[in-house]
């Protein structure tokens, strides 16, 4: 999966990542490629800007911590993070099931979708 | 992209070697790959150390599993470069971010400085027993610094709106308000020139009036305020135009 087939969904994707545990870059990328089986493949250069400014609207918390010897910045959900996870789980759920229905052959779209 | 799998979230060698192989650490293919990161990033190097030291670790961290996965030191170092993409798109990721930071830190500190230096007028209007009249602070003053004072306080004015704007667009607002990446650092930088227009104004008011009404304002806080005005002068019309400068860069 491609950069661009994400855009506008990095932030939500980031912020799942970071919902069961604080991490470092390295840890979100191979959580990202562990969870996605492999599908999703960004350079890995292009996730360190979009946490800076996730921190910066105080979606997550970034501390340098040493371990190893090395100094890692290791990335933490705030509360507001949290909300916008769920807020962004609903909305994705919503859009999805939506173009689920309108991409299926034939059948006649639901309800809740026409309304919407 | 990725050559081989490096091994899981789980088996991080940070966890278990407490030390870091040299062969890694002394990578050149790295450092090269920061370096050219680097000279993309225009801005002050306070902001910048702390984002190439992260982007650091994290390909030490990458090279150190691809070498925990087999390959040699050298390939293990280019296979993390490779996973993190051409430095250009990297650099440009970060700058407006530094952008944003940078007119942050600016718009805060013309913000914070403003009401110290309108202290030291203050104590000079007080001291030069201007006090008593204070709703109407020119009547001891000549036309011409009265005038002077309402260009001061109209670009105290401008001063405090740009800087509030500046930083409005580079803190939790960005939430619900994307702002444009050229945004924060402009107004940051009118800002910045709006409190060296109060200052240098403000300076020109005070120095007018002792020289052309000796003895009328107090000495000693007129001279401090001149000083408090001239340095913050030359030091918000300095930072304004770096604000200025960081903002052609972006790409």
């Amino acid at each position: 999966m491609r950069a661009e087939a994400l855009k506008g969904h990095l932030d939500g994707i980031l912020l799942a990542v970071l919902e069961p545990e604080p991490r470092h870059g390295y840890a979100i990328m191979e959580a990202l490629r562990v969870r996605s089986g492999g599908q999703v493949d960004l350079p890995t250069g292009t996730v360190y800007p979009a946490l800076h400014r996730l921190e910066r609207a105080g979606l997550v918390r970034a501390d340098w911590s040493v371990a190893g010897g090395r100094r890692r910045r290791v990335y933490q959900l705030t509360a507001a993070g949290r909300r916008a996870l769920d807020a962004e789980r609903s909305t994705w759920r919503d859009f999805s099931a939506a173009v689920t229905a309108l991409l299926q052959p034939g059948s006649p779209p639901p309800a809740a979708v026409s309304a919407s | 992209v990725t050559p081989a799998s490096p091994p899981p979230d789980r088996a991080r060698p940070a966890e278990a070697s407490p030390g870091e192989p040299s062969t890694v650490r002394a990578s050149t293919t790295i450092d090269g790959y920061l370096a050219e990161v680097a000279a993309r990033l225009p801005g002050p190097a306070r902001l910048r150390y702390p984002i190439l030291a992260e982007l650091r670790s994290g390909l030490l961290d990458a090279a150190e599993a691809y070498q925990a996965a087999g390959q040699t030191p050298d390939a293990a170092a280019r296979a993390a470069v490779l996973d993190f993409g051409a430095p250009g798109p990297v650099a440009a990721g970060f700058q407006a971010e530094l952008a944003s930071r940078q007119a942050r830190q600016v718009a805060i500190a013309v913000l914070v400085t403003g009401p110290l230096t309108g202290l030291l007028w203050l104590l000079t209007a007080v001291a030069s027993h201007l006090g008593p009249d204070l709703p109407g602070l020119g009547t001891g003053l000549s036309p011409g610094a009265r005038g002077g004072l309402v260009l001061v306080a109209a670009a105290i004015v401008g001063t405090a709106w740009a800087a509030a704007a500046g930083i409005a667009a580079t803190g939790r607002l960005t939430r619900w308000l994307p702002v444009r990446p050229g945004r924060a650092p402009l107004a940051a930088a009118l800002a910045g020139f709006c409190a060296a227009a109060a200052d240098g104004l403000g300076v020109t008011v005070l120095a007018a009036e002792l020289v052309l009404a000796p003895g009328r304002l107090a000495l000693l806080p007129a001279v401090l305020a001149t000083v408090a005005g001239l340095t913050r002068l030359a030091l918000a019309g300095r930072a304004a135009r770096r604000c200025l400068t960081t903002r052609a860069a972006l790409a």
